[in-house]
């Protein structure tokens, strides 16, 4: 809701559009947020209101309850826990993890990227380079350092992700800065004197965000199935402390004998993922209309 | 013609081939990759050491006492400083030999060929089949930005993102293995042997890899395309000239969008890699992320970083093949001071 | 999810149907188990990557750091001087000379001498005899693998008697010792000659033996190719022309496999759910193997908090293992009270004065001793994960802080060598106590992975290790695990074994018959297993 009523001078600046299509727009944001805003509702703060049960520590005898029993509408898993619960309690770690590694991303590469964009030369060789080591190097070989040195935690899965995250951000918000160069704008913050850091907040920033948007979109749900995938290595959120990745991972274990252990988390993840995109396609097309 | 002018001719050639900045890239690139790869391997190297437990107690099993361990640990020659351990395994490194296991005693360099053959084959189906599937789907979605054809590919495209790879693999054995009998469930057929067996035996590990990389090239690209044509001048001309709008998209818009997507496609590969793993193991395919794996686990630097090697060196020729690719789609950066 | 069960069964059925009419009826000829065997075809067999799939270090029982886990691999290539084999339902497991013609306890079990089969040959021609038994054995024991046999010598104690006579003199009474043979290296018995000529490194890639099987490519830690030994001693023998190994991640990915016909054998199904699935698939034949080792929470009674009794009594009065059977393992798995369990030897449903779950009890002795903080630790598979969480729970409700984490084997190590554990879920126990992974490796003072430290203990284990008739074995094990109970060291828990699962048509002695667990997977015959769906 917030995110609708910080932009509404955008919508006037714009080209009058008909009443209908302005409409359609404005849901077209509003439906999406309100998804995530509901989802995050629902994780960081449903556990708290709802009546559901603790996430770990589930009676042995429940175990394997099959969706829809009474009490676990989900069902259990194989230790006995609800599923609902699960799902919820996990929300919390894989939202934080998804949205911490994006944010370090995006900051941290972001940043360079568009610094080594706009610098050009040395310097941009430098950095570049040095992130062309980070890519070049197998992530995993680092990740299990990482997770077998500090040991598996959420702090240790959001520093292994961000390993990846970082280059990645650098190389795309360094493409989008290097055709942002030549327009006739760039040229004339330089003329003028501005420091370099001016230029990059007040005019490359919002003009490759709507690039980084997308790409960070499309990480959200990358960064939580990997995670899992960090766990089915051993080395994601330690168990029986649930994440979305990690219950993914433990259901797989005995797909075709139990597919609601895998699906629920899934189609969880699927709901979450949709919507940040469908807010992010919104946001870009708005963006970018300006 | 006399010879002499003919001569003068080919010197021209040559100087102008040699004075072209897409040469001078390669070469300047070429160079670069030595520091990027020496980067790479000492930073493994450093990494490796950080991890707690060491070949020798791998190698003696968990019955060793403390002294058989200190032992083993000065046959393999552990206890010298690591920088030592470096040098000494660079200099064989350069001249083609990548050591000798710690573990299994069996030299590395043969195992690596095998093995890359598997890995490399698989990483390029996932990547390349994936960007051939990607482009197409993106240029008819921001055809009609929200149309029809453009939600039903984003429902597509975030489920592939929402199923994780190793879900993805079971369920395809699922059906096209067990259900279906169509596809093997498990192995791999080298590509000597035949063509049609070598393809069925890693149609479904390769999609298992590249649904989620299908899923990111294509919305990257929807969204990049649908930014061109809408706000780029280049595009106005053109449709005010009455040129197609298929047309513009195609030859205009994808040309400037193109080189966004593969600065994408070119840093998948630290993902691709982690996710190679899980899938070599699930369908059996003896790959090079296995070896890895299993150097890992028994700490056997000498496997891990010839594995980090090969990696890496295929890294830095997919990424400056990608620069190139760049440079020739887009002028404005051929003339950059690169 | 009932529904869903169904139609995954339905889903099943249909495409088992499919698979069935692509073999053009061949699986209609799937005989009733307990055909009579034919000779020819091949096998593919799967094994876990995480277990029996991994031999990072050859198979050469010398060298051969996982030599526990791969018993299959070293069956098929060496045969075996002693095979552990069993009555199909798995009752009346013994220990049956192979290449050993036989065999005879000395000395009041200081000396044991093992008879050869005579005229027997590796498979590169050269003999099989006492000469290179005792070159085998001696190699052997300069092993540091958990397979190595746990045997104190005296000095030059293996010598040859004969040509076909291999003597071994033990420092001290060591009547088990013939039960160590089917899970330790000393059973493997490898060429000298080709050992020579190739070297060590070569060697344990393509080692050569007197099996049933020779080896053709070994990519290690994936695949192990191997076809029939023409010179094998057995006349008819083995069944099959080839015998594949091939290693793989999981048990799902396992399934899926045999089912779709990529192999015909997959050993240790440890993942519950899919052992129902697969027990309902009348494609498979699924055989659970008689358990002999009972998991054990080893607790470090040189460190607080369990240097104190009573911080012992309170795990033992928290922990509700009938509960963890019923719910986690729908009452499949019995659970013991002690090391021993139904498949192995010398087993006792029960200890006296074993104390049972009491959650009153337990918490009142928590509150004495001001609360248990500690970590409880085990090796990462499905099962022990599984066990892992639920003890977490039940301990918590009595008011104890735990932790739980589970580690590579690597990472296990170290945490044991650290001494700073506090509380480890492991197995403990094998087919006879005193082998392989048996007692002492969790309870012997000397042992690396014991929690305890007590004479009085140590005594009793060798002395049952040590004695030769069973029945004062027996009486000896029975008091150790009393003295275990009577003490608090270590509550025991549930007997887990994998099962085995070969697709319809494929047989074999341990394979679809059951013999009792050796350390976790039992010992398949390979030279009896025939596959009729060719």
């Amino acid at each position: 809701m917030a995110i609708v009523e910080a932009t509404p001078s955008v919508i006037t600046a714009g080209p009058v559009e008909p009443p209908a299509r302005a409409w359609l727009r404005r849901l077209s944001i509003v439906v999406p947020a309100g998804v995530i805003v509901l989802v995050g509702l629902a994780c960081f703060l449903g556990p708290l209101v709802l009546p559901v049960p603790k996430p770990v520590g589930g009676n042995v005898l429940n175990a394997g309850l099959p969706s829809f029993s009474p009490g676990h509408i989900l069902g259990t898993d194989p230790n006995g826990n609800d599923i609902l619960s699960r799902i919820l309690y996990g929300g919390r770690n894989s939202l934080i993890i998804a949205v911490s590694v994006n944010l370090i991303g995006l900051t941290v590469g972001g940043g360079f990227g568009a610094l080594s964009g706009y610098l050009g030369g040395a310097t941009d060789t430098f950095i570049m380079r040095v992130f062309d080591v980070f890519i070049a190097f197998p992530s995993l070989v680092l990740i299990i350092a990482v997770a077998q040195s500090l040991g598996p935690s959420v702090i240790t899965a959001i520093l292994a992700l961000s390993f990846f995250g970082i280059p990645a951000v650098a190389r795309v918000a360094r493409a989008a800065t290097l055709t942002l160069r030549e327009q006739p704008f760039m040229a004339a913050a330089k003329l003028c004197g501005t420091p370099w850091w001016r230029v990059l907040i007040r005019h490359i920033a919002p003009n490759i965000a709507p690039q980084l948007i997308t790409f960070a979109m499309l990480g959200m749900g990358l960064i939580i199935v990997l995670e899992g995938a960090l766990s089915f290595l051993g080395l994601g959120v330690p168990p029986p402390s649930p994440s979305w990745g990690n219950m993914i991972s433990e259901g797989q274990a005995s797909l075709s004998a139990t597919p609601m252990l895998v699906l629920w988390p899934s189609l969880t993840l699927f709901v979450t993922v949709l919507a940040f995109n469908l807010l992010g396609e919104s946001l870009r097309a708005r963006w970018s209309s300006r | 013609m006399t010879a002499i002018a003919q001569e003068r001719g080919y010197r021209s050639t040559w100087a102008r081939v040699l004075r072209s900045p897409a040469l001078r890239l390669v070469v300047k690139r070429l160079l670069l990759a030595i520091p990027i790869t020496l980067g790479v391997t000492i930073l493994t190297f450093w990494v490796i050491s950080l991890i707690p437990g060491n070949p020798a107690q791998q190698l003696l099993g968990p019955e060793a006492t403390p002294q058989q361990i200190h032992q083993m640990e000065l046959q393999l020659g552990l206890d010298r400083p690591a920088y030592e351990r470096y040098l000494s395994w660079l200099g064989g490194a350069v001249h083609g030999d990548l050591g000798t296991s710690l573990v299994s005693g069996q030299p590395v360099t043969p195992q690596l060929a095998d093995r890359l053959a598997v890995t490399g084959e698989l990483v390029a189906l996932a990547v390349f089949g994936s960007l051939a599937l990607a482009i197409p789907v993106a240029l008819l979605a921001a055809r009609r930005p929200n149309g029809v054809f453009d939600r039903v590919s984003m429902f597509v495209s975030m489920a592939g993102l929402s199923v994780a790879n190793y879900v993805l693999a079971l369920v395809l054995v699922l059906v096209f293995s067990v259900k279906l009998g169509v596809l093997p469930a498990i192995g791999f057929v080298p590509l000597s042997q035949s063509v049609t067996g070598n393809l069925q035996s890693l149609v479904m590990p390769a999609t298992a890899i590249g649904l989620p990389l299908f899923s990111i090239y294509t919305r990257f690209l929807r969204g990049d395309l649908v930014d061109q044509m809408q706000g780029q001048d280049y595009v106005m001309t053109a449709q005010a000239k009455g040129i197609d709008p298929w047309q513009v998209l195609v030859r205009h818009a994808f040309r400037n969008s193109s080189y966004g997507l593969i600065a994408v496609a070119g840093l998948n590969f630290g993902v691709i890699i982690g996710v190679t793993v899980i899938i070599e193991s699930i369908f059996a395919l003896p790959g090079l992320g296995q070896l890895m794996l299993q150097g890992i686990n028994a700490r056997d630097m000498v496997v891990i970083q010839a594995c980090v090697v090969v990696f890496a060196v295929v890294t830095v020729i997919g990424n400056l093949v990608a620069d190139l690719l760049q440079t020739v789609l887009d002028p404005r950066i051929r003339y950059g001071d690169r | 999810m009932r529904t869903n069960i169904k139609l995954m069964a339905a889903l099943m059925a249909a495409l088992l149907g499919a698979v069935a009419c692509s073999q053009q009826g061949s699986s209609t000829g799937a005989s009733p188990a307990g055909g009579s065997p034919q000779r020819g075809g091949q096998v593919t067999v799967l094994e876990d990557a995480a277990f029996a799939g991994g031999w990072p270090t050859g198979l050469d029982p010398a060298t051969n750091a996982t030599g526990g886990a791969n018993l299959s691999q070293m069956q098929a290539i060496y045969g075996g001087l002693f095979l552990l084999t069993a009555n199909p339902d798995g009752s009346g497991a013994k220990i049956t000379p192979n290449q050993a013609q036989s065999y005879e306890i000395a000395d009041g079990g200081k000396t044991l001498r093992i008879k050869l089969r005579p005229g027997l040959k590796f498979s590169d021609g050269t003999p099989f005899d006492a000469k290179a038994v005792v070159t085998n054995f001696k190699r052997d024991m300069t092993s540091t693998c958990t397979c190595k046999p746990i045997w104190i010598l005296a000095k030059d104690g293996i010598a040859q008697e004969g040509d076909d006579t291999v003597v071994l003199r033990f420092a001290q009474p060591t009547g088990a010792a013939i039960d160590n043979f089917p899970i330790a290296n000393v059973n493997w018995i490898v060429s000298p000659t080709a050992l020579q000529q190739m070297g060590e490194d070569k060697f344990r890639v393509n080692p050569v033996g007197a099996g049933p099987f020779k080896v053709v490519s070994n990519r290690l830690s994936s695949e192990l190719v191997l076809q029939r030994n023409p010179n094998y001693f057995k006349p008819g023998l083995p069944y099959l022309d080839r015998l594949t190994f091939k290693s793989i991640g999981g048990d799902q990915a396992a399934y899926q496999a045999l089912l779709a016909g990529q192999a015909q054998a997959y050993e240790g199904l440890t993942t519950v759910p899919l052992l129902d699935q697969a027990t309902k698939n009348d494609r498979l034949t699924v055989t659970s193997q008689p358990p002999t080792s009972p998991y054990v929470i080893q607790l470090n009674t040189s460190i607080p908090p369990f240097n104190n009794e009573k911080a012992r009594e309170a795990i033992y009065y928290a922990t509700d293992f009938d509960a963890i059977a019923k719910g986690l393992f729908k009452g499949k798995y019995p659970v013991s009270q002690s090391f021993t369990a139904p498949g192995g030897l010398f087993y006792h449903q029960q200890v006296p004065g074993y104390r049972t779950y009491d959650l009153a009890k337990a918490k009142q002795l928590v509150q004495e001793i001001g609360g248990i903080n500690i970590t409880l630790g085990t090796l990462g598979a499905y099962v022990a994960r599984q066990v892992n969480t639920a003890l977490q729970t039940q301990w918590r409700q009595a008011g104890i802080n735990v932790k739980i984490e589970d580690y590579q084997l690597n990472t296990l190590v170290q945490k044991f060598n650290s001494k700073k554990w506090t509380a480890m879920l492991q197995t403990a126990g094998a087919w006879d106590p005193a082998a392989g992974v048996g007692v002492a490796f969790r309870f012997n003072s000397n042992s690396p992975f014991t929690g305890v430290k007590d004479p009085k203990l140590d005594a009793l284990l060798n002395q049952a290790a040590g004695e030769v008739d069973p029945a004062k074995r027996d009486a000896l094990y029975m008091q150790s695990g009393k003295y275990i109970s009577d003490k608090a060291y270590a509550p025991f828990g549930l007997a887990f074994a994998p099962a085995n699962l070969a697709t319809k048509g494929v047989s074999g002695p341990g394979l679809t018959t059951k013999i009792p667990s050796l350390a976790v997977n039992n010992g398949i015959i390979w030279d009896q297993v025939w596959n009729s769906a060719k």
